[in-house]
């Protein structure tokens, strides 16, 4: 796994600018010679590279080549790019995408940003409530939350609705789940977290002199957020926002529970519908192109808009930073975190929680229409609901380890220059970040699923998939861990006659053991709570909670799939438990 | 406990305990064609059943009977509505890996295409013999047998509307005054609702699509959603609604009534048929002997479907089979009508 002693020996001194591999290699005559020569570390960097081209490129590579086949003789075509747009209807689903993607980015940083300045610069009471609704959404799965959604704003049964009519008596409802905005609305409360991460992040570098500068020269609190503070957060708001839309344009589950009854057919559940009889990985393929486009063409824009301006807030000079004084406002600002809270965490899952007790959920609460059957039906009756909560902890656990060896061993390398080329290896880790999860899973079910390597509803390709899905997460998460970890310190043991392994293991791994493990719980509850990759992939016993909570909300039975998702939700909140216990209160939250 | 007192009247009444849950007096009472079955079935160890014809429940509880009666043969149910349920055994086929033993389909044209591409296997159960006469016989090749036979008519919210006021016929939710007030599944993920749509164009030419469009029901996936949506009061009428999921709501408390259309109930006749290379071919042929047998119609009929035998009774307060009129286009209309009508759809209403 890491570089032997010997040729560790030629690395140790100065690790920025160390030879790749001994000068006499590239001399060495025959191919003997060079093969002797050539290091373990070569080999970790070979075996990594297959791997990562397994994973991420191989899947993209195929997917392409498909677009361009005819189903099977796999001559060359372009009727299936033809197919793929030739309809009105098919473009109007990728129309639909990128405006729910644009229209949900959008909330979502009008969401989270006042969140993120008021809990990094100000002095607004209740931190870490607004702390608690950030991490609350991130870990409420979309497609809960769109459940809980239904069960609150439906225009006629929701909650709110009839708290509306009953307080004013009016005949209409004051939200409606069921419209374009209602589904975007829903896919921010989920996704501001993304945004919220990125910006307080940056906020939290900002010193207090430039907002002083401002001040000095006449401008008040809110001109000086307004020109000074939010402008230098601007790449990360920037940042944040595509985060948002990529998550969208990926979405399986929200469109399908809340698009189908709003006719909103989007991307996702039309690839779906590729996938019926006749199957058609061809033109799913072929569709998926613009996606991958677009997503490229965002990244481009985002390096347009940012390039040539400065955002430096760190100077190396110690800054000070100082609470803004709101006065008043901060209740103001208090209010917006609480009722982003409320609407993000707290009244999908009380509403969710009512429904997984009732007989009836829209009886609403009465005492003789609570029970405990809907949980007694899953845990006690239902073959494969408990199967599915191990498969889903085991895939998780599987994806996340793999994913998080692959990353933290590519970050080492590209970190501390140990191989030429090491930035290739971290770029493809970094690829999956543009590919919509869905794309993905075409790609690998394409790839993948038919012979040879049949792996087709096997536990194998599940988790291949989310290890491959969650790679740039794993990997962001190791950069900055290992990157944080001054290689003086393993200097250090070396000189004092440690080994490269020892001092790795003594010095350097115990440096890193909380971020990985808070990296490694990051990749398990977002794997534990996928869906859009996985409702391909399944096989009959290889369903995960998400895929069988999708099978439940096909079968009309909100109750059952209300137990389910608290089954879901409890084990997740363990697990967030256990992660703060082990690596820190904020390890969900932090910028990495 | 609804379960156990019919076991128990179940026991006394036939003698034969064919039923009976404790595993050691199961086997030695089988008939021999089940008992020759069993055995291979129990090296197989178990069945991957994809079910698109019983709601979520039933279908659990068909699977834990099946694996009561036959202790070591476990009963994999694959739950989701019949297009997607015949989605997954096309992407298993174009994957080239077989997970499927049994497939169930409300969709019956999906069979004639299935034998049509030779990927059935023939088998016919000996149970098939005591079924419904009419039922005894779906496909004169035995490359499928008829497993379910579902009613689907409309119900409604008795809050919201009440009785005298509900519509009467397939026609009468066209009528304006029910705009935003319907609810209905979608063909493209439930069989029935293709089935149902190719029986109402024929019956009403397309145009019945369009107007129902402007009454702007709310759509679902399964046709169970709209009974759903009633029982919370979200919609008033839901639309080609099974009257299992529907009686069975009602026995649960909730506010709705059933309505016999008066131009007749739109009967899915539906078969399941073994696929030719299921990775467990014995347990496959067993399961589809249970579902031929008696203790198979006693399940479904706790959650309110039709018992398929005459010696198995109809739920408590469902009409007889005999006093209905039921509707339903042919096999061949519907396998070549279903995918013209989830086209049509998709462009009537957009998804």
């Amino acid at each position: 796994m890491t570089p032997s002693a010997s040729d560790g020996a030629a690395m140790s001194g100065d690790t920025v600018t160390v030879l790749p591999r001994p000068a006499a290699a590239s001399r060495a005559g025959g191919l003997l010679d060079r093969l002797r020569n050539i290091e373990p570390v070569s080999l970790l960097w070979a075996a990594l590279a297959a791997a990562l081209l397994f994973l991420v490129a191989a899947p993209l590579v195929k997917l392409f080549v498909a677009s361009f086949e005819t189903q099977g003789t796999g001559a060359f075509t372009l009727s299936n790019y033809a197919t793929a747009y030739g309809r009105q209807r098919y473009l109007d689903a990728l129309v639909n995408s990128l405006t729910l993607g644009l229209l949900s980015a959008a909330i979502s940083v009008v969401l989270a940003v006042p969140m993120a300045w008021a809990v990094s610069r100000t002095d607004m009471p209740g931190k870490g409530l607004t702390w608690a609704a950030v991490l609350g959404a991130f870990v409420v799965p979309p497609y809960l939350a769109a459940i809980g959604w239904i069960l609150l704003a439906g225009p006629n049964s929701g909650f709110v609705n009839q708290a509306w009519r009953w307080l004013t008596g009016a005949e209409g409802a004051l939200v409606n789940v069921y419209s374009f905005t209602g589904l975007a609305l829903v896919i921010a409360l989920n996704s501001f977290p993304l945004v919220f991460i990125l910006v307080k992040a940056a906020l939290d570098l900002i010193s207090s002199e430039m907002e002083d500068a401002a001040n000095i020269i006449g401008a008040g609190p809110w001109t000086t957020m307004w020109k000074v503070t939010l402008p230098l957060a601007w790449p990360a708001v920037l940042a944040g926002f595509i985060l948002v839309f990529l998550e969208t344009i990926a979405l399986f589950g929200t469109p399908a529970i809340i698009g189908i009854p709003a006719r909103i057919n989007v991307v996702t559940t039309q690839l779906w519908q590729f996938f019926e009889y006749p199957v058609r990985v061809e033109v799913a393929a072929a569709y998926a192109m613009p996606l991958l486009l677009v997503t490229v063409g965002l990244i481009a824009v985002q390096k347009l808009l940012l390039g040539r301006k400065g955002f430096v807030s760190q100077t190396g000079k110690g800054g000070e930073r100082r609470m803004v004084r709101l006065g008043p406002f901060r209740w103001v600002l208090f209010g917006w975190c609480a009722g982003v809270g409320a609407l993000a965490v707290v009244m999908p899952v009380l509403v969710l929680i009512q429904a997984s007790f009732a007989k009836a959920w829209g009886r609403g609460l009465a005492l003789d229409n609570l029970t405990l059957r809907n949980y007694a039906l899953l845990l006690f009756e239902h073959e494969m609901a408990l199967t599915s909560v191990w498969n889903t902890i085991w895939f998780s656990a599987a994806a996340a380890t793999i994913a998080g060896a692959i990353a933290l061993l590519v970050a080492y390398l590209v970190n501390r220059r140990l191989v030429p080329f090491g930035e290739v290896l971290g770029f493809l880790c970094m690829a999956p970040f543009v590919i919509p999860g869905i794309v993905m899973a075409i790609g690998f079910y394409a790839a993948y699923a038919s012979p040879p390597l049949a792996l087709y509803g096997t536990a194998t390709l599940l988790i291949l998939a989310f290890t491959a899905r969650f790679l740039p997460i794993a990997y962001a998460n190791s950069q900055a861990a290992v990157r944080a970890v001054h290689p003086e310190m393993e200097e250090a043991a070396r000189i004092l006659g440690a080994g490269r392994l020892q001092s790795i293991a003594r010095v350097t791994a115990p440096l890193l053991k909380k971020s990985l493990l808070g990296g490694w719980l990051i990749v398990f509850i977002l794997a534990s709570r996928e869906l859009s990759a996985a409702v391909f992939l399944v096989g009959p016993r290889t369903r995960t909670m998400s895929v069988l909570l999708y099978d439940l909300s096909e079968a009309g039975n909100f109750e059952v799939l209300a137990a389910f998702g608290g089954i879901l939700l409890a084990i997740t909140l363990v697990l967030v438990a256990v992660g703060m216990k082990l690596a820190g209160r904020d390890f969900m939250l932090r910028r990495e | 406990m609804h379960r156990i007192t019919r076991r128990g009247m179940f026991v006394v009444g036939a003698g034969a305990a064919l039923g009976a849950g404790r595993r050691a007096a199961a086997q030695p009472q089988l008939p021999p064609h089940e008992r020759e079955l069993y055995e291979a079935a129990r090296r197989e160890g178990e069945i991957t059943w994809y079910c698109g014809q019983y709601n979520a429940e039933t279908a659990e509880a068909v699977g834990r009977a099946f694996t009561e009666r036959f202790p070591g043969v476990r009963c994999n149910v694959v739950r989701s509505t019949s297009q997607v349920a015949f989605q997954r055994l096309s992407q298993d086929a174009r994957a080239g890996v077989a997970q499927c033993d049994v497939f169930s389909s409300t969709n019956s044209g999906h069979f004639t295409q299935l034998k049509r591409e030779n990927r059935l296997m023939q088998f016919r159960p000996r149970n098939v013999d005591e079924m419904l006469p009419s039922l005894r016989v779906a496909d004169p090749d035995n490359y499928f047998q008829t497993t379910f036979l579902g009613l689907f008519l409309m119900a409604h919210n008795t809050r919201k509307v009440r009785e005298e006021e509900a519509p009467k016929s397939w026609t009468d939710v066209l009528d304006p005054k029910w705009r935003d007030q319907l609810a209905v599944g979608h063909p493209g993920f439930s069989g029935a609702i293709g089935v149902w749509a190719v029986q109402m164009r024929k019956m009403y030419t397309w145009d019945y699509f369009r107007r129902l469009e402007r009454n702007r029901p709310q759509i679902g996936r399964s046709s169970q959603d709209p009974v759903t949506l009633l029982n919370a009061g979200e919609r008033s009428v839901g639309i080609c609604v099974p009257l299992g999921t529907t009686a069975y709501s009602i026995a649960r408390g909730n506010p709705l009534r059933v309505i016999y259309p008066t131009e007749g109930v739109l009967a899915t006749i539906a078969p399941s048929a073994i696929p030719r290379n299921a990775p467990h071919p014995n347990a496959a042929k067993l399961f589809m002997e249970f579902q031929a047998s008696r203790r198979m119609s006693e399940v479904i009929k706790e959650f309110y479907n039709e018992p398929m035998r005459a010696d198995v009774p109809q739920a408590e307060g469902a009409r007889p089979l005999d006093q209905i009129t039921l509707l339903a286009p042919s096999i061949e209309e519907q396998e070549k009508g279903v995918p013209e009508v989830r086209e049509a759809w998709r462009d009537t209403f957009g998804v």
